[in-house]
């Protein structure tokens, strides 16, 4: 078993459409595309959503990386399917699926083209006070050190003959424990060791503070607003309108 | 060097990251049964994915690795991790039990040993570590000391025949580094192949036989310790600094002082200059020193 998939998460500086873009559409675009995800339990709008997607992958030159975090999903995807399947239907567990692969590349975007920095600047610019601007970007910026340890822990465990696969759902929550309890003790060690290094460079020490970069939104960033709010508003038709869409779109799997 | 099977061989190993950075190119070593190996070189060199190779947490890209004379490709980390045992660096990242006890107690589950046994193994290895006085305690309050030992305790119980340690000397104190060093001294006498991945030149010199010494993924020497340590060359290349006795006899032969290079240890040296100054009083040259 591999974190590598968090990876696809993590930052890439890039000079692309979408890496330019203005952080706080990109929040907004993944947002949109997140809710309307959660709109549908059919395969073919679902489909239609994520294929949407796929034009903003190729614009920011992240199809590697995404591909990854997909493949890194595979055990999820084969937990929802046997789940799924068992209690519902096939359909109900491809449309699980690929809603969730909607949500994860959406955000996938939104991470692999958003500076931490940035993000906090976003944040700020929301009014959102700095202190928790900034813990959020830092939290965003530690999910590849977490992901490393992760694996570290990981290695540490089984190569004193620890088994990642058991049988059985108890035994299998059981067998997290070896894994979380020294990652859970070990992220709350950094946290404070990262809390102790900020305050003595007297993080916090004054309210009014100004910014080496700024953000500022643009023509491309204007436009990408337009077809979100768009797309959300097409999408919330077509979901209170649904029984009267043609029958391609409403096609169910009956298995 | 022997003329038996090595107990570890390295053929052609690589090893390329899925972010595309190559870790290892054509790493090809033999270990012995018995050997003490360290293995130097700067940071992002490879070493630590080398040894994560031996016991099957990473799986070589090119080349093939034997243990025992069986290729290791189709072996379970699990399988592997009994007769390879890592001591990775931080021990933190090992601890999750209630007491020191069950920390070791977890270590054996896999092993299918008897209740009494596994009690046995546990009492042993307690005592021969000296944390039986903890037995009860959190492992989450020991020092790092501790943790460190209870770290290598909990993979000493398993018996592993190659023992493997990351950075041993890394934030320990001069007992604790005394402490390993009689451990490892122990374990060579039971047979064991120890193999040391340190940054730490002093504690090589004086306890490693034989280094491999890597940059950019490659093993760029392999040989007897003195030798390679000695070599400024070699040193440079990997970041490495000389030993400070190696330093001392240098500045030695600068002003003059013819002292053997097969001087690397602390206690050869005091025995060296003693005998120099007697010689040069007996003499009566009148130098100062």
């Amino acid at each position: 078993m591999s974190l590598e998939f968090l990876n696809a998460f993590k930052f890439q500086k890039k000079n692309t459409f979408v890496h330019n873009l203005d952080p706080r559409v990109k929040l907004l675009f993944s947002i949109v595309y997140s809710i309307s995800a959660l709109l549908f339990t059919e395969i073919v709008p679902l489909f239609i959503i994520f294929l949407t997607l796929i034009p903003f992958i190729l614009l920011g030159r992240m199809i590697k990386e995404w591909i990854r975090s997909i493949r890194g999903l595979s055990f999820l995807v084969l937990l929802i399917i046997v789940l799924n399947t068992y209690f519902l239907s096939l359909g109900y567990a491809i449309a699980m699926i690929i809603r969730i692969s909607i949500m994860i590349t959406a955000f996938s975007i939104f991470f692999l083209t958003v500076h931490p920095n940035d993000l906090a600047l976003s944040l700020v610019s929301m009014k959102v006070p700095y202190p928790y601007a900034f813990s959020f970007s830092l939290a965003f910026r530690f999910v590849p050190t977490i992901a490393n340890e992760a694996q570290n822990i990981m290695d540490a465990q089984q190569s004193r003959g620890y088994e990642m696969e058991q049988k059985g759902m108890i035994n299998q929550i059981k067998n997290l424990f070896p894994l979380l309890v020294p990652l859970i003790i070990c992220s709350i060690k950094r946290a404070f060791n990262v809390a102790e290094a900020l305050e003595s460079r007297a993080f916090g020490s004054s309210n009014e503070r100004s910014y080496y970069y700024t953000i500022k939104y643009k023509f491309k960033d204007w436009v990408l607003t337009f077809y979100s709010l768009c797309f959300f508003i097409i999408i919330i038709y077509i979901r209170i309108q649904f029984s009267l869409m043609p029958g391609w779109l409403t096609w169910e799997l009956i298995v | 060097m022997s003329t038996e099977f090595p107990l570890i061989l390295a053929n052609d190993v690589g090893y390329t990251y899925p972010n595309g950075s190559v870790a290892l190119k054509k790493v090809n070593l033999n270990i012995f049964r018995g050997d003490l190996v360290g293995i130097m070189g700067k940071n992002g060199a490879g070493k630590t994915t080398l040894i994560r190779t031996f016991n099957g947490l990473i799986r070589p890209t090119t080349g093939s690795i034997y243990i025992n004379g069986e290729n290791i490709k189709s072996k379970s980390v699990g399988a592997l991790s009994q007769k390879v045992g890592i001591i990775f660096q931080n021990p933190q990242h090992q601890v999750f039990s209630n007491t020191i006890e069950e920390e070791i107690k977890f270590s054996l589950k896999s092993l299918n040993l008897n209740k009494k046994e596994s009690q046995v193994r546990v009492d042993t290895i307690l005592k021969n570590f000296d944390l039986d006085k903890y037995r009860e305690r959190s492992p989450l309050n020991l020092s790092g000391g501790e943790t460190k030992k209870l770290a290598v305790a909990s993979i000493f119980c398993r018996n592993p025949e190659i023992l493997i340690f990351d950075e041993p000397t890394l934030g320990q104190d001069a007992k604790e580094i005394e402490f390993f060093i009689n451990l490892i001294k122990n374990e060579r006498k039971n047979g064991k192949t120890i193999i040391i991945v340190t940054h730490n030149i002093e504690f090589a010199m004086e306890f490693i036989p034989r280094t491999i010494l890597m940059a950019d993924g490659q093993i760029i020497a392999d040989g007897p310790t003195n030798n390679i340590l000695n070599n400024e060359f070699l040193v440079n290349k990997t970041s490495l600094i000389l030993p400070q006795v190696n330093q001392f006899n240098r500045a030695l032969h600068d002003i003059g002082i013819n002292c053997p290079q097969t001087i690397t240890s602390k206690k050869k040296m005091i025995e060296f200059l003693i005998a120099y100054l007697k010689n040069k009083s007996n003499k009566g040259t009148g130098e100062n020193f």
